[in-house]
């Protein structure tokens, strides 16, 4: 670019250096603003658990009691190895199936596309306790069959139904982005239809399944109403507990510092994996990192 | 798309009309009648009486509330969540599955306790202040603006993670392109990046507008009760078991949501930027 | 791909599989954090049975939970006005005291009894219907209603205990700068209106519920919150608000773990018991879905044994609804453990048994009621 500037400035190219400056230090402190925002409400709960007072008002002393006493908390522990479990099936299986649905969707025509795609919506806008109770009221049908179907089961169907509109909303506009000539292009060479699916437009929408993926993952690590009404035989998340607790009694600080552990867990392993991918590509050429995701 | 693919959308149609289609109509019928947990099936009746709770002042203003505070979450979302997606696409950092995660981490604790964390330091006397020894809020506990940067920060990953899918494989090509006829750089963004990225905008904002309108743990904590989205009014139905008017609440929103989203499908002369 | 859910499927097998042991289960539905852990294992010893407890945080999701029998829970802990409407409905079970030998080791108390006669007494008026609920519940905790305040405002204390519910309510003759709270339970803020007009919190009628509305307009309260409450007025944030006794009760263990004396602690933010007052009763009954009703009277049974329901009560920190578990733990006033000795202290204070006090449990009111002072709250706040 530097090099080409006193070339294209003839043919109307002004020069911005002056303002990009100015812009890319309003930039930075934006964005510095921006993911401290984000982080806010978990930077104080991270203060909070290393808080060895109870008092959520006034931080006394740094204590990392709460952290040792984490495994202590018999109903805690059981609450999140359930929502571990939950979670992870139904982010797995709406990722797999919200993705081929998309697909499917898509493939429809316009006018019939439209209208399953509102319909999609309607678990995203719809009032989880409304959901929630609903789901139960059609689960409960199937106990006639079915007499213990309350608990994992129901729970992680109920998941997936709130979870699978999220990754067919961030599948949707990647396939419309793909170019039609790709699959085309593909079964010409003779490739089969699904097999082409696969490798050719898998890879292409990648990035709207990894945003779904996300997206579903975390609707689903954090419900409270549907979950409440679709769970059974004492199979009790997180938020369940939570809610429940707060109803007569205080949580124990322990519930902020298995958040703060998560949270940092997390970034840990984020920053780890980089390193790790940094030190594989060292080895390989730059061909790769045109790929963003990598994954 | 190949044609062949439709077979794949089967289950998921079966799925959605099995379990919105009959629930939403079991929900209509649960409007009109005088069904509650007590009652048997032969007294059943139907009746509009619960229609005058759409007058009643409450109401209306909860619903005003939850439309207002759900257009400013999401315009703002728009304009910061664009922003930082479009650093993100332009950071030098490859591994954007990084920064994507990043982005949403926060949202992995539970949501009660973010809220409640934000109430505590929004308040006149709290553990930050214990620390630093003042305010960075001021005293806005249950003030709009509480509430209004609650939602704001809690749904802008929606917005990012939407907006930065659209802006990820926009061809470099282009932009060099934009640039080589002359654009400013404010006029290529304005003309050739934001008008191909706008798909994800719509996404981002349905993602961001519908759970904030049905939404009612935020504002409740934020607002110190005081201020009353529909999602509040849905909720204490539901639980207190007036079934009747809290299905009449959610499918009158819903028919209201699903009703413009429609319309501005209409309006879409190409019909593809949105759905 | 493949070998992540291959793995998760695996592990989600596994723990199946061990969740199915071959002891008889007992699943109980109860409020968080509501039990002493230490109790129920030792119950699960002696009984050789595995309790299963899952959690909720308000009566009316233990009767939609109940009501919609997905789960076959064998006992429940539901409060007074909800006890009430599930007998009416039919989802309860009647007791066999045959099974229940400990019922004659232990006294109710007073407030306890009065409770029992006031739900009998407004479930007559109501249906007609002579019920009593000693049939169906065995008292688990109860406790009363009242008015934390924030110690730190100059004469409010005063105040409170000269005018009582006044002060509270009448915002433009008492402290009009003080940051008053209500409990968000739209039949509780009725209630305490009600309580404040010397009336019975449990009657209701078009032209009262007009006359509460406009208490509650006065009273123009800057928070309606739950658990938030006590934590705004220990942190200074709030003067007064309506809520549980065991609310205060709470926050005071706690600051007294930490090493406040109970001076300290009443100087700061301390509870205004009124003389007419909400009391609620958390009873544990055995819901219709039960399948395991033998383990359900063995376990109420283990619970009516004093020195086990003051063991729950050492955790929990409610108040006991036994006369001999209520000594034991006043005995403890002479224990050289810090932690006992305060609670000790604590109970003889704010479950003084000599104070004469008129207790209203709420009742289940008419469903239009219920619904028409919720939307009345809601035009309230919504101004």
């Amino acid at each position: 670019m530097e090099n080409n500037r006193a070339s294209i400035k003839d043919y109307g190219y002004r020069d911005f250096t002056k303002l990009n400056k100015i812009y890319s230090i309003f930039k930075k402190v934006l964005v510095v603003l921006i993911v401290l925002g984000l982080y806010l409400s978990i930077i104080v709960i991270a203060i909070q658990s290393i808080n060895e007072s109870r008092n959520l008002s006034i931080f006394t002393n740094i204590s990392f009691q709460w952290y040792a006493n984490i495994l202590q908390e018999e109903e805690l522990m059981q609450a999140i190895k359930n929502t571990f479990l939950v979670s992870s099936i139904a982010t797995v299986l709406a990722t797999f199936l919200g993705t081929f649905f998309a697909v499917g969707l898509y493939a429809l025509s316009k006018k019939s596309r439209v209208l399953w795609m509102l319909l999609n919506n309607v678990p995203i806008l719809n009032a989880d306790i409304v959901t929630g109770f609903s789901l139960m009221l059609m689960f409960r049908l199937l106990m006639v069959v079915f007499p213990n179907i309350f608990g994992l089961f129901t729970l992680v169907m109920a998941h997936l139904f709130f979870t699978i509109p999220y990754v067919i909303l961030s599948v949707m506009p990647k396939l419309k982005e793909t170019d039609p000539n790709l699959m085309d292009a593909a079964m010409d060479l003779g490739v089969k239809p699904y097999k082409a699916l696969i490798k050719v437009v898998i890879p292409a929408i990648k990035a709207g399944i990894f945003s779904g993926m996300l997206l579903a993952l975390t609707m689903s690590i954090d419900d409270f109403a549907i979950s409440y009404f679709n769970t059974g035989a004492g199979f009790d998340n997180l938020s369940i507990w939570i809610y429940a607790v707060i109803g007569r009694r205080n949580l124990t600080p322990s519930v902020y510092a298995f958040s703060t552990l998560l949270t940092l867990f997390t970034l840990v392993g984020l920053l780890l994996y980089q390193f790790l991918q940094r030190q594989k590509k060292g080895k390989k050429d730059e061909k790769n990192s045109f790929n963003n995701i990598s994954s | 798309m190949n044609k062949e693919f439709k077979v794949l959308a089967k289950p998921y149609m079966v799925w959605l009309s099995v379990l919105v289609f009959v629930p939403i109509i079991a929900m209509i019928f649960i409007s009109f009648s005088n069904l509650n947990s007590s009652i048997s099936v032969s007294e059943i009746a139907l009746s509009l009486s619960h229609f005058k709770l759409l007058w009643e002042s409450s109401t209306i203003i909860a619903f005003r509330n939850s439309l207002i505070f759900a257009s400013a979450t999401t315009f703002i979302c728009f304009v910061l969540g664009y922003f930082i997606a479009y650093e993100i696409k332009l950071s030098k950092f490859k591994n954007k599955f990084i920064l994507l995660t990043f982005v949403i981490l926060p949202m992995w604790s539970n949501l009660i306790l973010r809220t409640e964390s934000l109430a505590n330091i929004m308040s006149e006397n709290n553990i930050l202040k214990s620390i630093i020894g003042f305010n960075i809020f001021g005293n806005i506990s249950g003030t709009w603006m509480a509430v209004l940067f609650g939602l704001v920060f809690t749904y802008m990953p929606f917005m990012i993670l939407s907006v930065y899918t659209a802006l990820e494989k926009i061809d470099y090509a282009l932009e060099e392109a934009a640039l080589d006829l002359g654009l400013t750089p404010f006029k290529k963004f304005w003309k050739v990046v934001f008008p191909l990225s706008f798909k994800g905008v719509v996404t981002g904002s349905i993602m961001v507008f519908l759970p904030t309108l049905a939404g009612f743990a935020i504002p409740k904590i934020l607002s110190r009760g005081r201020i009353v989205f529909i999602g509040n009014i849905i909720e204490n139905k539901f639980i207190y078991t007036n079934y009747n008017h809290g299905a009449l609440l959610a499918v009158v929103i819903l028919i209201f949501i699903l009703g413009s989203i429609f319309l501005l499908t209409k309006f879409d002369k190409e019909g593809e930027t949105l759905l | 791909m493949k070998k992540i859910v291959l793995t998760i499927f695996l592990l989600s097998l596994s723990l199946i599989l061990v969740a199915c042991s071959s002891k008889p289960k007992l699943r109980i539905l109860n409020w968080g954090e509501y039990i002493n852990d230490d109790v129920v294992e030792k119950f699960e010893e002696e009984y050789n049975i595995d309790v299963v407890i899952s959690v909720a945080d308000s009566n009316e999701l233990f009767y939609s939970k109940i009501k919609s029998k997905t789960t076959a829970f064998d006992l429940v802990i539901p409060s007074d006005y909800m006890i009430e409407k599930m007998v009416e409905e039919d989802m309860l079970v009647e007791l066999n005291y045959n099974l229940l030998p400990n019922r004659s080791e232990v006294t109710y108390m007073d407030g306890v009894d009065q409770i029992f006669t006031s739900m009998s007494a407004t479930t007559l008026e109501r249906s007609g219907q002579t019920i009593n609920y000693n049939n169906y519940a065995i008292p688990y905790f109860w406790g009363t209603f009242g008015i934390i305040y924030n110690n730190r405002v100059e004469g409010l204390e005063e105040a409170l205990y000269e005018h009582g519910w006044d002060v509270y309510f009448e915002a433009d003759t008492y402290f009009p700068t003080a940051r008053r709270g209500m409990y968000d339970v739209p039949q509780f803020a009725y209630a305490a209106a009600m309580m404040y007009m010397d009336n019975n919190p449990n009657d209701y009628n078009t032209e009262l519920l007009n006359s509460v509305q406009t208490v509650i307009e006065d009273a123009s309260f800057t928070e309606w919150g739950d658990d938030t409450l006590k934590r705004n007025i220990e942190a200074d944030n709030l003067d007064m608000a309506f809520t549980y006794t065991g609310d205060y009760l709470d926050r005071l263990y706690i600051q007294l773990d930490e090493g406040k004396t109970l001076e300290e602690v009443r100087s700061d933010f301390d509870i205004y018991i009124p003389d007419t007052t909400m009391v609620f009763l958390d009873c544990m009954v055995i819901p219709n879905t039960v399948t395991n009703l033998e383990g359900a009277h063995q376990f109420i049974n283990f619970l009516l044994d004093p020195e086990n329901a003051a063991l729950n009560a050492e955790v929990v920190g409610y108040a006991v609804a036994f006369e001999e578990a209520f000594d034991i733990i006043i005995s403890y006033l002479d224990s050289e453990d810090t932690w006992r000795k305060n609670w000790a202290n604590a109970n003889s204070i704010y479950y003084n048994m000599e104070v004469e006090r008129t207790y209203y449990p709420l009742t289940t009111l008419n469903p239009t009621d219920v619904d028409a002072i919720g939307t009345m709250i809601q035009d309230v706040i919504t101004g």
